[in-house]
């Protein structure tokens, strides 16, 4: 992470591609292609309670644990194809990364993006609050609270 | 005769706003709160200018005003809907008159041997509270089906649900379907059983005159904001013969006679349910409101909206994956059009829909035992009022066909 950005340097492709759309249209037809090739998917059947993330307008659930070296894996499944290409972005930027890492990251590839300012405010704090359980979890997986 | 659209907008100034994204607004969520007439706006502003003051209980100028004008506005309201100010009690909107029937009425007459009969159709508002009697009391709860086919009542179900019930609940027009429920068959099957009719008129005072007296309702919640006026107030509409069997609802100031330390006695009428400081500024933003709407005849306003929502949803019922829940081309339906694609998610397309200005009702709409029957877990929803136009709908269904083709799954 440089002073400039907060989030991978593998997000950068991702950010890019994203900044370069024409209008909002196209940055949603953009999320919807990454939610549809999420590589990283919680499926429908592991959706709990437990995984749910509390403050989406849709349904969103998040699994976070760790691979065997230790490094951070987050899987999320949402039913709205948007909130799925977000969860499926941020998937990209945490995944590999030590959980240390993804409890300090910050959200801001999404505004960088061109994302987060087109979300309705409601469905902004929806991507925020998944995003912040993500974090808490990844503190929790790095020994800290 | 038709409605002068252009004029009826001109008195709406958020109509001309535009969108963050530079789009023109074209507000389609008026099932779930209408936009405000200008003068709507300037009754409530000139209230808090002019002559802010608590009503009743005082002598001085403001005072007086404030409460000349908030009687007056209940004596304007209750005339709109075909009563008398003493059988009309301010409440914050609909759901609290419908939870002041189940305070006020039903825990003072009903028991164990009662019976509630319910639709489908109903809103939580009118569902919620007759569950919790239920739990409390023990009342029995039925519910009346709908049949799917034709998204109306069963009537044949009512006529068995009915029988030996104390109360019936029901919804004047759906707030999903736009179906308007035959009320007037309904009245006459529960009173042959002698049972109370509670009628949920928050999606039909917009579109159709309510006239209490004459419809032989003992029961009529509204919700102004629905109607022009402003949120935080509505009302609950009473049969004279009914009121007499009621308890208070909410109890402290203004609902008192007398206090002392040895108890209270209390007020008769609607004083009895209207405790603390009452709504003022609301209550003369929706007698504005109401005085507005007096210029219209309501069957040309339900024409206005019937034919948008009926040309709304034919055509996209044609667009490739929509189904249309309700039948908009019934004459007596409202101005909502319920809706869902069959690859794009409600929530995501409802904000592919306010890129383009649109703005629609996505989820459950409070209906989830509608939901239920009809199987699927939410709609989209397009609801007009009278400021809305057929260009209007037409720019909305080539938008939605615009963004199906984009966005859909091929």
């Amino acid at each position: 992470m440089t002073e400039s950005r907060n989030w991978p340097e593998k997000l950068d492709p991702i950010v890019e591609e994203f900044s370069a759309c024409f209008d909002s249209m196209e940055r949603y037809e953009l999320l919807f292609q990454y939610a549809k090739r999420n590589s990283s998917p919680l499926l429908p059947e592991e959706w709990t309670e437990q995984n749910q993330v509390h403050g989406c307008q849709s349904r969103a659930h998040v699994s976070c644990s760790l691979d065997v070296e230790g490094n951070f894996i987050l899987r999320g499944g949402a039913d709205a194809q948007i909130v799925q290409g977000l969860m499926a972005i941020t998937s990209i930027a945490v995944n590999g990364m030590a959980p240390s890492y993804v409890s300090e990251m910050s959200p801001d590839f999404a505004e960088e993006m061109g994302i987060r300012s087109s979300l309705t405010p409601s469905r902004a704090n929806g991507f925020l609050n998944m995003f912040k359980r993500v974090r808490e979890e990844a503190a929790i997986l790095s020994g800290g609270d | 005769m038709s409605l002068d659209v252009e004029s009826i907008r001109a008195d709406f100034p958020i109509l001309r706003r535009k969108l963050p994204n530079g789009k023109q607004l074209v507000y389609f969520d008026n099932a779930a709160t209408s936009q405000k007439p200008q003068c709507v706006i300037d009754s409530m502003s000139e209230y808090y200018s002019v002559y802010n003051s608590n009503a009743h209980r005082a002598n001085h100028t403001l005072a007086d005003e404030a409460t000349t004008a908030l009687e007056g506005a209940r004596k304007s309201i209750s005339t709109y809907f075909g009563t008398s100010p003493d059988q009309m009690v301010y409440t914050s909107g609909a759901t609290e008159a419908i939870n002041l029937v189940s305070y006020a009425w039903a825990r003072e007459n009903l028991s164990t041997d009662d019976v509630i009969v319910l639709t489908e159709m109903e809103h939580h508002a009118d569902i919620v509270p007759w569950q919790q009697l239920s739990k409390e009391k023990g009342v029995e709860v039925r519910y009346v089906p709908i049949d799917t086919d034709s998204f109306t009542l069963d009537m044949d179900a009512f006529e068995v649900a009915v029988e030996g019930a104390s109360l019936v609940c029901v919804v004047h027009t759906s707030n999903v379907l736009g179906i308007r429920n035959p009320i007037e068959r309904i009245v006459e099957l529960a009173h042959s059983q002698g049972a109370r009719v509670l009628l949920d008129c928050a999606q039909s005072a917009p579109h159709e005159m309510i006239r209490f007296d004459d419809s032989g309702v003992d029961f009529v919640a509204i919700s102004a904001h629905k109607m022009g006026g402003p949120t935080g107030i509505g009302c609950l509409l009473i049969k004279k013969e009914v009121m007499g069997q009621m308890g208070p609802f909410m109890t402290g100031g203004s609902m008192i006679k007398t206090v002392s330390t040895d108890g209270s006695t209390f007020q008769e009428g609607h004083a009895l349910f209207e405790t603390g400081t009452p709504r003022i500024a609301e209550a003369i933003g929706w007698g504005a409101a109401v005085e507005w709407l007096e210029q219209f005849d309501m069957k040309d306003v339900h024409s206005h909206i019937n034919r948008i929502a009926s040309w709304t949803a034919e055509k996209i019922s044609e667009i490739e994956g929509i189904t249309v829940y309700g039948d908009s081309s019934r004459n007596d339906s409202s101005g909502a059009v319920s809706f869902l694609h069959n690859s794009i998610q409600s929530q995501d397309l409802a904000l592919l829909l306010d890129e383009g200005g649109f703005a629609v009702r996505t989820g459950h709409h409070c209906a989830q035992p509608l939901m239920n029957a009809l199987g699927v877990p939410s709609t989209n929803r397009a609801s007009f009022w009278l400021y809305n136009t057929m260009e209007e709908a037409e720019a909305f269904v080539s938008h939605l066909s615009y963004v199906v083709d984009r966005f859909s799954d091929k």
